[in-house]
């Protein structure tokens, strides 16, 4: 009896630990820092942005205005492993609400398993990061986190 | 009677353990069962566009790109009041922060390594009472930076990692304003010794980063409007930083060119009198953050 009370409890705790982590994001700040890091060698660190998203029932874009100088020579590193579904990333030189804007990056051609992008910036004045969020009617409350890292030498 | 009780417990584990299965695998089918709806909605929904955010540079960034302009070392233009347990309000201990990690690179990267730790236990003092001196013991960033203070190289480096440790620590911990406070106090820190040493040897690449750094300006202004509810005193910076910016947008050379901030074949120059009128801005900025 006590035997099948043990293996009774261990089979709650799996299928409790089992919906807990079909809820939880996946947004480990620490290791998506380092992770980021390592990909940003040989630039030094100088600032990193991360992005909360909650995927909602209706499509949504984000943007993250970076100043940078001429000059200087930037890598920025993002990775997506915080993600529980793919968005679209592209960088401007132009904000949003300029309407005819080129990206001068685009994730479009990303496989799926590749979670970590670099990109090493041209010379600009200022970089607009967006992410396209889509839609999602699952009701299941998706959230995620964003980083990206940026370096300078 | 006590075998009844045992035989209830492992069904009533036995009915959740189950309920919940059936409640997980339920949520997949709901998942399928919308997935029709959500390429509907996908197509006729209209994207949401969120406020814009932003992220701002390192106070050593700034250091270092005055530094290859050719940005000599002068003593005495760097913050003189060294004793971090006079500001008391968080803001304050912010901008101060920023100061300090503006004086620290300043000295860093002009190899003064007596006022290098100095700025460094001044930071660690301001970051303490902020409550977030732990970051300094991260990777034994510290004894680090003590250990290697005569290798400019190295200390560059802690510092880097320093600034990445808080970073992460203030986003972890839903203070992010802190970030765009610090940076405003470093930015209008390294702008007050750039102008200073720009006043004895007028040299042009100078002037020109000068210039360059006010680009930066509206979106730390930005930045700070947008954290602005999480600290009532971000509205007083947030006038200060507008002060600086007015007298900027008024110069002559910045009108006659307008697109020169966006631009990147344009290196803006100043005159000397417009150099001066900016100067006399950002040194009375500075010592209103400086006395708390």
């Amino acid at each position: 009896m006590k035997k099948s009370f043990y293996i009774s409890l261990v089979g709650l705790l799996f299928i409790f630990g089992f919906t807990t982590l079909q809820t939880a994001d996946n947004c480990d700040k620490k290791a998506l820092t380092a992770s980021c890091k390592k990909k940003l060698e040989p630039f030094k660190y100088d600032s990193q942005k991360f992005t909360k998203i909650n995927f909602t029932k209706k499509p949504q874009q984000l943007e993250v205005e970076v100043p940078i100088f001429i000059g200087e020579k930037y890598r920025l590193v993002f990775n997506t492993s915080g993600l529980p579904k793919g968005i679209k990333i592209n960088i401007f030189t132009k904000d949003k609400e300029v309407k005819k804007r080129e990206a001068i990056f685009s994730n479009k051609d990303a496989k799926d398993s590749e979670k970590e992008l670099v990109f090493d910036a041209p010379r600009s004045r200022k970089m607009y990061v967006d992410y396209d969020v889509p839609a999602d009617s699952t009701n299941a409350k998706l959230t995620g986190c964003m980083i990206f890292m940026v370096g300078y030498k | 009677m006590f075998l009844k009780k045992k035989n209830f417990t492992l069904k009533f584990v036995l009915f959740f353990a189950t309920s919940l299965f059936f409640a997980a695998c339920g949520s997949d089918t709901a998942k399928e069962e919308n997935i029709t709806t959500a390429a509907v909605d996908t197509v006729e929904a209209p994207v949401e566009s969120q406020e814009i955010s932003y992220s701002l540079p390192s106070p050593l960034q700034i250091a270092s790109i005055f530094k290859k302009s050719g940005l000599k070392y002068k003593g005495g233009v760097t913050s003189s009041f060294k004793d971090a347990t006079k500001y008391t309000t968080n803001i304050n201990k912010a901008i101060n922060l920023g100061v300090y990690s503006a004086d620290l690179s300043y000295a860093v990267l002009n190899k003064q390594n007596q006022e290098a730790m100095t700025y460094m236990k001044l930071s660690r003092q301001l970051s303490d009472n902020l409550g977030m001196g732990s970051v300094f013991d991260q990777g034994n960033l510290a004894n680090r930076f003590e250990k290697n203070i005569s290798n400019e190289d190295s200390l560059a480096y802690i510092i880097a990692e320093l600034q990445m440790v808080t970073d992460m620590y203030l986003d972890e911990n839903d203070q992010q304003q802190i970030t765009s406070i610090v940076f405003s106090g470093a930015w209008v820190e390294s702008m007050n010794i750039a102008s200073k040493v720009y006043e004895k040897g007028k040299d042009k690449a100078l002037n020109n980063k000068l210039a360059e750094q006010m680009t930066i300006l509206e979106s730390i202004i930005n930045a700070l409007k947008a954290e602005e509810k999480k600290d009532a005193g971000i509205t007083g910076l947030i006038a200060d930083m507008v002060s600086i910016k007015q007298i900027y947008d008024a110069l002559p050379s910045v009108k006659n060119n307008p697109n020169a901030s966006e631009d990147t074949e344009v290196e803006l120059s100043l005159t000397d009198d417009e150099v001066s009128s900016l100067t006399k801005k950002i040194e009375e900025i500075r010592e209103k953050f400086i006395k708390g």
